[in-house]
């Protein structure tokens, strides 16, 4: 069987240098080192070009070149005749490298030094094994197929979106043993990824907040693409995004409104991937671990079936929440007793304290005044997604937005920070407001 | 070193010694095509007086390299130490194969030695280094005058050539 890219894919990870010989116009040879060699598809890698270097002025005058890699489990050494295409410097592809050299240059010692300018693409017209290199390789725990087809049983199991992400988190820890990983979901507006699910963390961080951009999370989201950093790296941490974000955003009125995000710390390798629902972002599916290189291009593959499984079947719920069933009779209750809890909202953001813990704000801040107003002015504790979806006060910022989303999210807050307050599901599309404490509304204006 | 005709200038002290110590040698050739051809060596000799420089290969995995050398002569071959990354790179023009001889026997021995122990410091293990380095049952070496020698060590100043 001919050797394929697909088969040495553990040499594209960076962890062992590459070479490449090229020739100048003139007949002089050149042969270099090169950071990271990326694979492409089954018939391109791409190379970072990081500096003005004789190799790149000899393959834009003369395409042709030879590049030298090195398995890094078994050792053995794999040459790939290639041709010069492109150069590209932004998009998917980019970012992607991007992410990866930084963590090779954190893991070199080379962070500040290494900066990719552009991703040079080329067609690998052969591949050859050098004679006489490598030894066998030891058995390996590569996620397979059939990790993929346990991990997908779970996720047709689930039947909504909070059941559905659960089954992911849960299955990624059983069948490939990812321990701490979380879920995020976009707004449509693009601005925002917040935690709705998460796993393996002390914190659950559910509600925690990245830009596009930021991080390998943020970064995935924006350029749609798989991010993965086998080293940990400044560049890329999230550590920084997060303080920069709250730096930048540091809210009026001293209202601290940022929950932690949840993250590892020590951690390693990260992956970020896109879960895209019909051309949509609808958030990302994030893993890490202490480990370095933990996650390779077989998880990557794996993570992104997942994501997009994820992504179509989630998209399926969505349109289900909005029809729903008949409603249970609302049980009769008593009347909450107690010292009232004291409930404030800060018009400026929507955000919402109990006491005095920030509970939440926005979107899901905005339902909660809702449910709140409707228990104290109507009593009224049986609720739609869809009446809510409809009413003007929560101000969904588009009729596309993933209300459900909001509710797990709103939901999970309540669990973690205000057990007076429970969403209760009661059914497809409906919900119950329980309210445990008499509670006092107070509106901040701006 | 009388009638030596006008030549390049022989190679810096350090940089001999730095080449022949436990580094990565990669050597480069190529065709009539211009298409540049490379492998992993097995060490290096430098001549006393600097001029000459004699690189080790493993002949069954050499490619087009005997063909391209006995055709043009063309070489470029770079240094590289693992832990630092200082990397040099050195080319000719006249590189033609030369006899192995038992002194290079022992010089290809220990570069494996000094190029495992290099690669074990960075968190390698010795039977990684071994097996990229593979069985190197025989031998060849390839002889070239340096004509020009260029500095590669990642970073702004990559590419440079360096002085004599």
């Amino acid at each position: 069987m001919p050797l394929t890219l697909h088969a040495i894919r553990p040499c594209f990870e960076g962890a062992v240098p590459a070479v490449i010989a090229t020739c100048a116009l003139d007949g002089t040879p050149n042969v270099s080192y090169i950071s990271e060699v990326h694979y492409v598809d089954q018939q391109h890698v791409a190379l970072s070009f990081q500096f003005f270097s004789k190799t790149r002025q000899n393959v834009l005058e003369n395409p042709r070149a030879t590049v030298l890699v090195i398995h890094p489990d078994t050792g053995a050494q794999y040459k790939l005749a290639v041709r010069y295409l492109r150069t590209e410097d932004s998009g998917p592809l980019f970012e992607c490298m991007k992410a990866k050299l930084a963590g090779i240059a954190s893991h070199s010692g080379m962070t500040g030094v290494f900066r990719l300018r552009g991703s040079d693409v080329y067609r690998v017209e052969s591949i050859s094994e050098v004679y006489g290199t490598g030894i066998a390789p030891s058995a390996t725990s590569a996620a397979g197929a059939a990790e993929l087809r346990a991990c997908m049983a779970r996720l047709a199991a689930a039947a909504d979106l909070e059941g559905l992400l659960d089954a992911l988190l849960d299955g990624l820890a059983a069948h490939f043993g990812i321990e701490q990983a979380m879920v995020l979901l976009a707004d449509t507006r693009g601005e925002r990824l917040y935690t709705v699910a998460s796993r393996g963390y002390p914190q659950s961080g559910v509600g925690a907040e990245i830009r596009p951009g930021e991080g390998v999370i943020g970064m995935a989201a924006q350029a749609r693409t798989p991010i993965r950093i086998s080293h940990a790296t400044s560049e890329f941490g999230y550590g920084r995004a997060m303080r920069e974000d709250a730096r930048s955003h540091g809210m009026s009125a001293g209202l601290d409104v940022e929950i932690p995000f949840p993250g590892l710390p020590g951690s390693q390798s990260q992956i970020a991937v896109p879960i895209m629902a019909g051309g949509r972002l609808l958030g990302v599916l994030f893993a890490e671990s202490a480990a370095t290189s933990r996650f390779g291009y077989d998880d990557e593959d794996a993570l992104m079936v997942l994501a997009s499984h994820v992504g179509a079947v989630a998209a399926l719920l969505e349109e289900r929440e909005d029809s729903h069933e008949e409603a249970p009779p609302a049980p009769e209750r008593a009347r909450p007793e107690g010292t009232p809890l004291r409930i404030r909202r800060y018009a400026e953001n929507d955000s919402i304290f109990a006491g005095e813990d920030y509970l939440i704000k926005g979107v899901a801040g905005a339902i909660l005044w809702k449910l709140l107003r409707n228990f104290v002015d109507e009593r009224r504790t049986e609720h739609t997604n869809r009446e809510l979806r409809l009413d003007p006060s929560i101000r969904l910022p588009d009729l596309s937005e993933n209300l459900e989303a909001r509710l797990i999210l709103l939901q999970r807050r309540l669990a973690e920070r205000c057990p007076e307050l429970a969403i209760e599901k009661t059914g497809r599309g409906r919900f119950r407001f329980s309210v445990r404490r008499p509670v006092h509304l107070a509106e901040i204006p701006r | 070193m009388t009638g030596r005709k006008a030549q390049a200038p022989p190679l810096d002290a350090d940089h001999a010694a730095f080449i022949q110590g436990g580094v990565s040698v990669v050597v480069a050739t190529r065709n009539a095509e211009r298409v540049a051809d490379v492998v992993r060596g097995c060490g290096c000799r430098v001549a006393r007086d600097r001029r000459r420089v004699t690189v080790l290969i493993e002949p069954s995995r050499a490619g087009t390299l005997f063909d391209d050398i006995a055709r043009n002569g063309m070489i470029a071959v770079v240094f590289s130490q693992p832990s630092s990354h200082r990397t040099i790179q050195l080319k000719g023009s006249d590189a033609r194969i030369v006899k192995v001889t038992p002194a290079d026997r022992a010089i290809a021995a220990r570069h494996l030695q000094d190029w495992t122990e290099e690669l074990c410091r960075i968190g390698y293990t010795r039977e990684f280094a071994g097996a990229v380095r593979g069985i190197a049952p025989t031998l060849a070496a390839i002889a070239f005058t340096p004509t020009a020698a260029f500095q590669q060590t990642p970073g702004p100043g990559a590419g440079q050539r360096l002085p004599a």
